[in-house]
């Protein structure tokens, strides 16, 4: 069940939200509450998963219960490593068996299996608590806040990954408390303005991307039509994933929770570093304190931070998916980090509009390899980038429009969020919140609703 | 300041009433027909999406008769029709209809029409594609949903603009400012025929190099390719067939002979195998065969068509015709306009094979 379908609009969100308010008094039958609806908003993608979703949560907090009882720290480092074997199970199991084929040259059976939506997002919670535990930090939780903290439905399939010290003492606040109407007016804006982003601005640009990624598989695209596609893409990737988390704010508002923000306009970054504090925060701050600082960060020495930059850089595209196109992504953004820090200590300064330019063509350039299906795709585009394909004619309407519309969407200074935050109720806001949510319903029930790029993940 | 309590009040009050109002809107308005009657016991079709609008004529119980096949079988006349067989007659055929569109349409009408008189079935290639259970349906969409028999839960599927927009079109209707459309299925979607441009026609119909004799081409050796043809959507021919009652007439609709297989190519020999194919069911079921899709004087008369598939009003009368003369006699027609390739008097050959 996506967010911006009508079956969640007008039945799922209206339940979930109503019943909880009818128990806001009682905090765990609220607090069971939504766990019970999370796990059907979970079910309805796929029954077969919720076992998994549940067994993972469960067994995770049993062993974290079994290390503070008997002071053993063996059950964390187990649990950890058995996450991370259930996501490498499910993720990256064929593309090993296919990198073993490339080296041995042998063959191996494929187990094919489907890719639980969200797991990425929800072990990456759970490995933050149990390390959080071994290093002493993290509190003792009920059973039934941790597993609120992971199933919670608004942000259980993209996240924002959320660490369990910003949102479980949230829990116990009391849903009725001052400003309620405040909370669920600002958070019925944000969800509108998520759906809006996602509908009307990242499938559109899907319409141009689609095609042109799809023909550079085929043949070598003109530089006009390469260019297209990659401009397009990271337009695309970025609102339809800042909708989706705009869209779980909402919720989370409407809920009375607050959840971390995961954007902060990154393409205005003006280098790569600022851009990686803007882009995916809540993944950034994640593969920063549980990767890039354990391997030494940048205060060991060169040589551990140029390890420690490469391999958090390269984890970070494997997250994304288990291929080359998504490894060689990773790197190139560490590569892309090295050079950044160089710069900034030995080369000269450069003119903001520069290095902006510099920052938001390489970013580009590297989503050409995010998008591309595979290595010889993403070639072709490249190629094509390059002009070996012809320069290629001026954009159509068709295809200028919508990148000029949503690039200047990207570049407004504020977040979106923020613009939720700012609104001030009045009587032409609530009329046209009124007139674009109907009108958006009223789109979306045209057909079936696209998904969302970061569930694959 | 409207304050922010005021300001949820009338964001979630305005939402949920303006949806409830055109929810029952649409309920009441029934544009496809498709809801339980509530207002109006008469569907009117109201939009030119077929693939929406005729379960509800299917549903009318005014039709034991239907015509089922793409826009090449659109112009056959359902008085014409109701001439040849009795009964009343709806054409049922869809633009650009696949095979399984068209399948599905044939089995909502033996579902819901008892005492079935005559199903023609107006054939092309769809039914012969190798990627038939692939490609299922068109860009148009294809609402399952109407077609099951649950009534009820359409509505659920009818929350957006197009079927307000067709609600209003309804109530248009009813207000007498409009009138329905095609209320038998049939509609003349060819231009006027006073708007027949032969120099433009000839142009669709060849290209640039103009007419050209074909001659036939080498002879395709390759027999053994021949066991792996598939014919995926004569599964489905052959499950409608065996289920419907009554008179059952297949007819291969006339394209142009430039849209035609050469003869003697691979692709001729896959067609004619289809047709093999097809005779053999029809056979089976105690189905007539009546095959247009021959070189012809039909489809070699660059007058007789608009394009490479759609033939022009007059065709559409010789093709009902040939269909009555080829039921009578159980022969080919003797000046070549069609074959005769499968009777309800062939069963007993069929069976005995």
């Amino acid at each position: 069940m996506l967010f911006h379908s009508q079956e969640f609009i007008l039945l799922f969100l209206p339940v979930a939200t109503g019943i909880y308010y009818a128990l806001a008094r009682y905090q765990a039958a609220r607090q069971w509450w939504l766990i019970v609806a999370s796990l059907a908003f979970y079910g309805w993608w796929d029954l077969r998963f919720v076992p998994l979703l549940v067994g993972q949560s469960l067994a995770t907090w049993l062993l974290a219960e079994l290390a503070i009882r008997r002071q053993w720290r063996w059950p964390l480092q187990f649990a950890i490593v058995a996450n991370l074997s259930v996501l490498g199970l499910f993720k990256y199991l064929d593309f090993g068996a296919n990198i073993l084929e490339q080296v041995t040259g042998l063959e191996f059976a494929k187990a094919s299996l489907i890719l639980p939506i969200g797991i990425s997002f929800y072990t990456f919670e759970l490995i933050s608590y149990l390390v959080d535990r071994l290093r002493g930090n993290a509190p003792r939780y009920e059973l039934r806040v941790f597993t609120l903290f992971i199933v919670l439905f608004p942000h259980l399939i993209a996240g924002p990954i959320m660490r369990y010290n910003e949102i479980i003492p949230q829990f116990a606040y009391e849903p009725l408390r001052t400003g309620l109407y405040e909370r669920i007016g600002r958070g019925l804006v944000l969800f509108l303005i998520g759906f809006i982003e996602k509908f009307f601005v990242a499938d559109q640009l899907a319409i141009i991307v689609d095609p042109i990624f799809a023909a550079g598989g085929l043949a070598v695209p003109t530089l006009s039509q390469s260019g297209a596609g990659a401009i397009a893409f990271a337009l695309q990737i970025f609102f339809d994933f800042v909708a989706y988390s705009d869209m779980a704010m909402g919720i989370g508002l409407m809920l009375g929770l607050m959840l971390p923000a995961n954007f902060d306009v990154p393409y205005r970054a003006v280098n790569l570093r600022d851009f990686w504090r803007r882009w995916h925060m809540t993944l950034s701050r994640w593969l920063r304190d549980y990767v890039y600082i354990p391997l030494g960060g940048s205060r060991e020495g060169v040589v551990r931070y140029v390890w420690a930059t490469l391999v958090t850089m390269g984890l970070c595209g494997l997250w994304h998916g288990a291929g080359w196109t998504f490894v060689l992504w990773g790197f190139g953004h560490g590569l892309g980090l090295l050079v950044c820090r160089m710069w900034q200590r030995y080369g000269p300064p450069m003119p903001t509009l520069a290095a902006w330019a510099v920052t938001i063509s390489y970013v580009i350039l590297l989503f050409v390899l995010f998008r591309a299906p595979d290595l010889a795709t993403a070639e072709s585009m490249f190629a094509g980038l390059i002009g070996r394909g012809g320069l290629g004619s001026i954009w159509p309407a068709a295809t200028a429009v919508p990148i000029l519309i949503a690039g200047a969407l990207a570049l407004i200074k504020v977040p979106s969020y923020e613009l939720a935050m700012r609104l001030r109720p009045s009587w032409p806001a609530a009329v046209l919140f009124v007139a674009l949510s109907v009108f958006c319903v009223l789109e979306v029930g045209e057909g079936q609703p696209t998904s969302f790029i970061y569930f694959q993940f | 300041m409207l304050g922010w309590r005021g300001f949820v009040m009338v964001a979630v009050g305005g939402f949920w009433g303006a949806v409830a109002f055109l929810a029952v809107f649409v309920l009441l308005m029934n544009p496809y027909g498709n809801l339980p009657h509530i207002l109006f016991s008469e569907h009117a079709i109201t939009d030119i999406n077929q693939r929406f609008q005729y379960p509800a004529l299917v549903r009318s119980g005014r039709y034991d008769s239907i015509v089922i096949g793409a826009s090449d079988s659109r112009l056959l006349h359902p008085k014409a029709l109701e001439r040849v067989f009795g009964g009343h007659f709806a054409n049922l055929a869809m633009n650009a209809g696949q095979a399984y569109e068209q399948y599905r349409l044939a089995d909502l009408f033996i579902r819901q029409v008892k005492q079935t008189r005559t199903l023609l079935i107006g054939l092309d290639h769809v039914w012969c594609k190798e990627d038939a259970l692939e490609q299922r349906t068109t860009f148009r969409g294809f609402p399952e949903w109407m077609y099951d028999d649950n009534q009820w839960n359409d509505l659920v599927y009818m929350l957006n603009a197009k079927s307000i927009e067709i609600s209003g079109r309804r109530l248009g209707v009813a207000l007498g400012l409009k009138s329905p459309r095609f209320p038998a299925g049939y509609e003349v979607f060819t231009p006027p025929e006073s708007a027949y441009d032969p120099i433009k026609v000839r142009h669709k119909l060849w290209g640039e190099e103009g007419p050209r004799t074909f001659e036939a081409a080498a002879a395709d050796n390759r027999a053994h390719t021949r066991s792996d043809w598939m014919f995926p959507a004569l599964g489905w021919l052959d499950e409608i067939l065996g289920r419907v009652h009554g008179r059952k007439v297949l007819a291969f609709m006339p394209s142009h002979v430039a849209a035609q297989p050469i003869p003697g190519s691979g692709k001729a020999a896959r067609a004619d195998a289809c047709k093999m194919r097809i005779a053999e069911i029809a056979a089976r079921h105690g189905a007539s065969f009546i095959d247009f899709n021959i070189r012809s004087a039909i489809t070699t008369d660059d007058d007789n068509y608009w394009d490479r598939l759609h033939y022009r009003l007059p065709i559409a009368d010789r093709i009902v015709r040939g269909i009555q003369q080829a039921l009578a006699t159980g022969k080919d027609d003797p000046n070549g306009d069609w074959h005769y390739l499968a009777g309800p008097e062939m069963v007993e050959i069929s069976s005995t094979r």
